[in-house]
């Protein structure tokens, strides 16, 4: 097992590398930081933009293979990722963005997963009937509202419950409240602060993995083996839990592996809506700005984190399925 | 007589008065009674009437074998009795298990009898496995069920013990393999020990052999019945297999669109069947132990729909001896004449008894013969010549850098010749090569390892597409499933037309082309237009033949052309194709695992073993004679439908599957599982394990020779083995002195 995460680790290291190389070319020749300071009032001189440039590392002067090839002897030999067009350092800016965004998501894609996979099963068992029916429409409608509106309809929701109370017990944006007294008090804001963003995206995440659970489930539950469970002696019910549960989640488990960096690297409606800065609005920020060596950073961090959760899949997949063999 | 089997009374009477006077009716000793038991589904539609009413007794120890048609109720009756029906289906009647009524009971309530007192074994042991479980698990989880007491241990073990009974070898190991893990014929020795765990009183195998080989089929028989040994279980065998049932069934219930149509021991059922259904079905059954050709009884028609109640005998819109007095009620199971516990739903069973021959009731037609029958066959031409034709496929390793780790030898030196107006079949288990020996002939280029040459023309010359699309008119296809090779959104014309277009037809003359295939196969030329899912199976298959037969060709390759229909459209294709051969003058190659369909159609008949022919030649020699011990396992291992001889038969039971073609021996093939090597002293064993067979023609046989004034020719029957006349080890002989039990 450990060497067969080993030899896909590697693979996925390498496709990383080609992925993040071919995201600096690109982002090296389009995205141009020069052109944007020349809009500073005082303009500055074409000789100054080069020399401010120069010392943050982003000399406009040099072809994009030369410059390739400084980023990538930095990140090697240092560790460094370079610095933004206004000087901050991509290193010392990253950890913070991932911790955000972490902190974000942990907690509602966790419950996502709970949440769906239960109500799943709980429909399929109930095929048909008024709870399916209500619980399998609210997943639909969760698919096709956009996310950003329900996440309006959640901070609106949050809002009136303030207004109603005259008080305020939910923040709809920001982190933490600053210059707070920490232990309790600290405590309670954090919750105060965390309730509405995560409330909003497990209740627009659920969605599919009801939809996928039930269908799988619903896929097996007439299964031939199922009957033959049930010609031992389980009730229907029984057998459908202990025979038909495991064999519908093998399915479920790899698209939820597959489900977790698209929601990591994806997050950006989140984290503009709720003023968290993370990850997400980040990258989008860095090409709005110009901003080559944090567009390529966030780039690299997304395919980490989609490898992370392709070899999450294959993990999940051999841990539920012994058809599937490690070699 | 074992058991009786008795008649539900009229359908006027109150159910519960009914019922109250079945019981008292009843045996006591009986372990399962069923009385009018009864089916319905309600679908869109209306209401399916599956099941209508029916009843039998099953004494312990003994087994009802209920046979009938795809779609006759036969599993429905199953299911119900198990309670295992979808919650959709009304279910009436009565299904009493030692004296206690099962129907009505709630799910919870069934379970105490499920997996307990009364088990099932399923038809698919492929899907009828949790994938994701160990089989020990779910053996141990049957004991567990009814057993919440006993220890780890002692469930273990008596698992270990259930697996050795079934005859898996190493069980201890087996119970930490998967499913997965297992062959078909494994995985359903493994269903049989789930059932059996608890000691069931009774057993219900629902088609258990249909989806596995004959050599495998003749395990699980063998399993099944020493199970019933074992445990004193009653069984019911369900199957549409005449030849399955009658060595092991004591009765037999024949049913038709619902009902039971005739009733009886077996004895009767078989040698004087009195309802046309049951003649209808034993005459449609080709044999593989007759050498005497005569044509099969087709059964026209199809089953009835079951959303309308007959108003009169239910086959009567397919009966050959059909009268307006059929048509005026459905008759009920009556006493046949001279015999109190054999009765038949017929109005005429009285006159069908003794003498009547089922072909001339059912007006099967005459035996084609063929104008190349007289000829010799060393003076007819070769239509289809395979000279050292191989296939290997290198089996490899690792993702990156390939390395070859071994060669499945999937066909491995072939030699045959088809001679016009011949029907050459090969035979064997799965994986033996037959498949990959038709792909090889169908691929017909220039780079294949071996040389084929079809109407002359050989493969090594065929480099331009104008020598293949000229080798195409000379060979067409039929496949297995017909309704996997029709396109179901062309009608027949255009499935028909395609062929015709390609070689370059007008449109006049592929219309006229057309309506003369649609008479030739026995179709109703307006009928053109419609789609294939307007046909039944037979009718597609038939469509499938003229569609081969479009452009002329004068060999036509059979893939398993019946192996997906059920015995009474069977014959009717059969009957087709044998007319075709005759009249058109065709020659067939016909790969099929039926050996008795086989016999019944072929000439010359050639059976492989893993990529090599063991045995070829002249099909009676071969069948009556057989040299090869491989070619005797598989002949012994068809069911015959005749109890007598199937009760007395000696046969042999050849141990494990066919074993992977990277263990395959340095010399014969067939030393691991040949029960005539297992009798061998070492010394001959040793000549087994280094030198290859050659495939060697029969000497005549010694008498014969000094009686003729010439040296005769060799016959047409060469085989490969060393020790044709050895004897055969005794632990894969079995005989089953059934004659005892009937012992009064």
């Amino acid at each position: 097992m450990l060497r067969y995460l080993a030899k896909r680790g590697i693979t996925y290291i390498f496709m990383i590398f080609l992925t993040t190389s071919a995201g600096y070319f690109l982002a090296v020749s389009s995205l141009k930081p020069a052109l944007l300071e020349q809009e500073r009032i005082p303009r500055p001189t074409p000789e100054q933009v080069a020399n401010s440039m120069r010392l943050k590392g982003l000399d406009p002067d040099l072809s994009p293979w030369e410059r390739y090839v400084e980023w990538l002897t930095a990140i090697v030999t240092r560790w460094d990722w370079g610095r933004s067009p206004n000087g901050a350092y991509i290193n010392a800016e990253f950890g913070d963005r991932v911790w955000i965004s972490t902190r974000l998501f942990l907690a509602s894609i966790i419950l996502t997963l709970v949440i769906g996979v239960a109500l799943g099963v709980y429909s399929a068992a109930r095929q048909y009937k008024f709870q399916d029916r209500a619980i399998t429409s609210y997943s639909y409608l969760a698919y096709i509202v956009p996310a950003p509106i329900a996440y309006f309809l959640v901070q609106l929701g949050a809002i009136s419950i303030n207004e109603t109370v005259g008080e305020r017990i939910f923040f709809v944006t920001g982190i933490s409240t600053p210059g707070i007294q920490p232990g309790w008090a600290q405590f309670v804001d954090m919750l105060a602060h965390y309730a509405v963003p995560t409330v909003a995206i497990t209740l627009v995440g659920w969605g599919s993995y009801q939809i996928a659970q039930r269908q799988y489930l619903l896929d097996n539950v007439n299964a031939d083996f199922v009957r033959t469970a049930r010609a031992k002696g389980l009730t229907r019910n029984q057998a459908i839990s202990r025979h038909a549960l495991r064999v519908s989640f093998i399915p479920v488990a790899q698209s939820i592996a597959f489900t977790i960096p698209a929601i990591f690297a994806g997050g950006f409606f989140a984290e503009k809506i709720f003023a968290w800065p993370g990850v997400g609005s980040w990258s989008i920020d860095a090409i709005s700005l110009q901003d080559v060596n944090a567009a390529t950073a966030t780039l690299a961090y997304g395919s980490v984190i989609f490898a992370l959760g392709a070899i999450l899949a294959d993990f999940a997949t051999t841990l539920v399925d012994p058809r599937v063999r490690v070699q | 007589m074992s058991s009786e089997i008795t008649t539900g009374p009229g359908h006027t009477q109150p159910d519960v008065e009914r019922l109250h006077v079945a019981g008292l009716h009843a045996p006591s000793d009986a372990v399962l009674s069923v009385r009018d038991l009864s089916v319905r589904f309600s679908t869109e539609n209306g209401v399916v009437h599956a099941v209508r009413g029916v009843d039998f007794d099953l004494l312990p120890g003994k087994t009802l074998g209920i046979v009938g048609e795809s779609g006759s109720g036969k599993s429905v009756t199953s299911l119900a009795i198990m309670g295992l029906l979808p919650s959709t289906a009304e279910v009436s009647g009565s299904v009493m298990l030692k004296g206690r009524e099962l129907l009505g009971l709630s799910d919870k309530a069934m379970c105490e009898y499920r997996g307990n007192e009364l088990a099932m074994v399923f038809q698919d042991p492929l899907s009828s496995l949790t994938p994701v479980y160990t089989v020990g698990a779910q053996i141990v989880e049957a004991l567990t069920i009814h057993n919440p007491t006993m220890s780890r241990q002692a469930k273990e073990a008596r698992a270990v013990e259930l697996l050795a009974m079934v005859g898996i070898p190493s069980p201890r190991e087996r119970l930490k393999a998967f499913p997965h893990e297992f062959s078909g014929g494994m995985r359903q020795r493994v269903m049989i020990a789930i059932a059996i765990a608890n000691n069931p009183r009774v057993l219900i195998a629902d088609e258990p052999t249909t989806a596995l080989d004959v050599t495998i089929q003749a395990q699980v028989l063998e399993v099944l019945h020493t199970a019933q040994e074992e445990t004193g279980a009653a069984v019911v065998m369900i199957t549409h297999d005449l030849g399955v049932v009658a060595g092991v069934a004591d009765d037999i219930m024949v049913m038709y669109a619902g009902k039971p149509v005739e009733t009886g021991a077996v004895d009767d059922i078989y040698y004087n069947p009195r309802m046309p259904y049951t003649m209808g079905l034993l005459g449609a059954v080709p044999r593989v132990d007759v050498a005497e050709k005569s044509s099969l009884v087709p059964i026209e028609g199809m089953p009835p729909n079951l959303i309308r109640t007959p108003t009169g005998c239910s086959f009567a819109p397919r009966c050959p001896l059909v009268s307006d007095a059929c048509l005026a009620g459905e008759p009920a199971l009556a006493p046949v004449p001279g015999s109190a516990l054999h009765r038949a739903a017929c109005i005429k069973s009285g006159s069908l008894g003794g003498d009547v021959d089922v072909h001339d009731v059912f007006a099967a037609p005459p035996v084609p013969v063929s104008r190349f029958d007289a000829v010799p066959r060393e003076k007819r031409s070769t239509v289809l010549q395979l000279k050292d034709v191989r296939k290997h496929f290198p089996l490899t390793r690792g993702a990156l850098l390939k390395r070859r780790i071994g060669t499945v030898k999937a066909v491995d030196g072939l030699s045959f010749d088809i001679r016009e107006g011949e029907c050459f079949s090969i035979v064997g288990e799965s994986g033996s090569g037959k498949t990959t020996t038709l792909l090889e002939i169908m691929e017909f280029h220039k780079d294949q390892d071996g040389e084929v040459l079809i109407g002359g023309i050989s493969n090594k010359q065929a480099t331009d597409s104008r020598t293949k699309s000229a080798m195409r008119r000379e060979l067409q296809m039929v496949f297995q499933d017909p309704t996997g090779a029709l396109d179901p959104r062309f009608t027949v014309y255009e499935v028909l037309a395609e062929p015709l277009q390609n070689a370059g037809m007008d449109r006049q003359a592929i219309k006229k082309r057309i309506l003369e295939l649609m008479k030739l196969v026995g179709l109703q030329p307006d009928h053109v237009n419609r789609f294939p899912n307007q046909f039944s199976g037979g009718q597609r298959q038939r469509i499938g033949i003229a569609r081969a037969l479009a452009v002329n060709p004068k060999l036509v390759v059979l893939d398993e052309p019946v192996s997906a229909l059920d015995v009474s459209v069977q014959a009717g294709v059969i009957n087709l194709l044998d007319r075709l051969r005759a009249e058109l003058g065709l020659s067939y190659l016909l790969v099929a695992h039926d050996l008795s369909v086989v016999r019944h159609i072929s000439n010359r008949v050639a059976v492989m073993y893993l990529g090599k022919i063991v045995e070829i030649g002249e099909v009676d020699r071969v069948f009556d004679n057989p040299r090869h011990p491989y070619t005797r396992a598989l002949l012994s291992a068809i069911p015959v439908p005749d109890p007598q001889l199937e009760r007395t038969r000696e046969r042999i039971i050849l141990q494990g599957d066919l074993p992977s073609p990277l263990d395959a021996p340095k010399g014969c093939n067939f030393a691991t599982r040949c029960p005539v090597f297992a009798a061998l002293p070492p010394v001959k064993q040793e000549k087994c394990l280094t030198l290859e067979p050659p495939l060697e023609p029969v000497a005549p046989s010694a008498p014969a020779q000094a009686l003729a004034a010439h040296p005769l020719p060799a016959p047409d029957q060469r085989f490969a083995c060393f020790f044709p006349d050895g004897e055969m080890d005794e632990d894969m002989l079995v005989v089953h002195e059934q004659a005892d039990h009937h012992a009064p």
